[in-house]
């Protein structure tokens, strides 16, 4: 085929940030004990990622617009906090939660 | 975070080495030259381990530091000017050599530290490179136009077809009444076609490919097309590509004139077909 028109799809160039985002931050080896960056935070900024990806709407509406700053990983809060606001915010976008520890 | 308590002291001065990935040190070329990104500030060096090397720059490790980090991490501008040259950096490198991407920010206080890691896992490392060989990972976006949707069931669908002719005839409230049946009736067309478009798509594509997955699908506040995303794929193929993209375009031209859109991403590392843990042995 001569020209992408007939070839059936496009190639994008150049890569757009969400392609890159979803495979660095999200995939690629982790090295358990050698990682100088804390777990818990990769952790939070990948979920923070499936929540824009599954619903961004629902993210921006609460004030999730995680590279333009906000306070997610703000110091400061106790896990217990911030398991708390994941938590509403996966049932806010329809997402399956964590299991509670404490019964209620 | 396991450090021992003998180098943590060093953290907050010195520098340590940011691993992008590993590669064969009979592949990999050196000086990786002039084409690295502006954030990749440090030069990168192949740090050759037995018959791995790792792809690394030095870094601040008061930049990189976990007291620090959390709050770089919440920088914008920082974050995707690292990310992209993380990307940026592994791109480079596998134009000459097959690699397995780290994760972002993996840092090692030490060349002694990274040294020793490359020697240790030398095995799983191998074996992670010799699965990628090769071989890179491409990935594949489908997006559909609506009124092209819309256009293509009223040529196909005697009732779409039917209920259009009752939208232009009528007047008033019963256009309008018609013009919702109508709306609703493709929204249901398009709800079916959108699950067959995407288990096709990713059944055909993974026959010309050595491996694939389906990603989540992005909000196009993250795709930054209009068009709603119906298919994210990724897939490990030859380096040629060649296979794969004869069917992509032959995909492509099937979809088409149901208003579906396909986009071709890559040559990427192979993030996705790496293992996702290295776990202390």
């Amino acid at each position: 085929m001569s020209s992408r028109e007939l070839e059936g799809y496009r190639s994008g160039q150049p890569a757009q940030l969400a392609d890159v985002l979803e495979r660095v931050l999200d995939k690629g080896i982790v090295i358990a004990g050698d990682i100088q960056i804390n777990l818990l935070d990769i952790e939070l900024l990948t979920v923070k990622i499936r929540l824009l990806i599954a619903s961004a709407d629902k993210a921006r509406e609460m004030g999730i617009d995680w590279w333009e700053g906000d306070a997610f990983l703000s110091k400061g809060n106790g896990q217990g906090e911030l398991e708390q606001r994941l938590r509403k915010l996966e049932e806010a976008a329809g997402l399956p939660t964590a299991p509670k520890q404490e019964s209620d | 975070m396991i450090t021992p308590a003998s180098t943590a002291s060093l953290s907050r001065t010195g520098l340590g080495w940011y691993l992008y990935g590993v590669a064969a040190a009979d592949e990999a070329r050196a000086p990786l030259g002039a084409r690295l990104p502006a954030g990749a500030a440090q030069q990168v060096e192949l740090v050759a381990e037995g018959p791995l090397v790792g792809v690394a720059s030095r870094v601040s490790l008061q930049e990189f530091d976990e007291s620090a980090l959390p709050e770089r991490l919440r920088d914008g501008t920082w974050l995707e000017e690292k990310i992209r040259a993380h990307e940026q950096v592994l791109e480079r490198v596998l134009e000459d050599a097959s690699v397995v991407p780290c994760r972002f920010c993996t840092v090692y206080r030490s060349e002694v530290e990274l040294r020793r890691f490359l020697s240790e896992r030398r095995e799983v490392l191998q074996a992670a490179l010799d699965r990628v060989r090769g071989k890179v990972e491409v990935g594949v976006k489908a997006f559909i136009d609506r009124d092209r949707f819309a256009a293509a069931q009223a040529k196909q669908n005697d009732e779409i077809r039917q209920l259009e002719t009752q939208v232009s005839t009528a007047e008033g409230g019963r256009a309008y009444l018609e013009g919702r049946r109508l709306e609703q009736r493709i929204a249901a067309e398009l709800e079916g076609f959108r699950g067959e478009a995407a288990d096709g798509l990713h059944t055909r594509l993974l026959a010309a490919a050595e491996d694939g997955l389906a990603l989540p699908l992005q909000a196009p506040e993250l795709s930054g097309r209009e068009e709603e995303m119906v298919f994210n794929g990724a897939y490990l193929v030859t380096t040629d590509r060649v296979a794969f993209e004869e069917a992509l375009a032959s995909l492509g031209r099937d979809l088409r004139d149901d208003g579906v859109d396909l986009e071709l991403t890559g040559p990427w590392p192979a993030y996705n077909f790496v293992p996702e843990e290295l776990g202390a042995e």
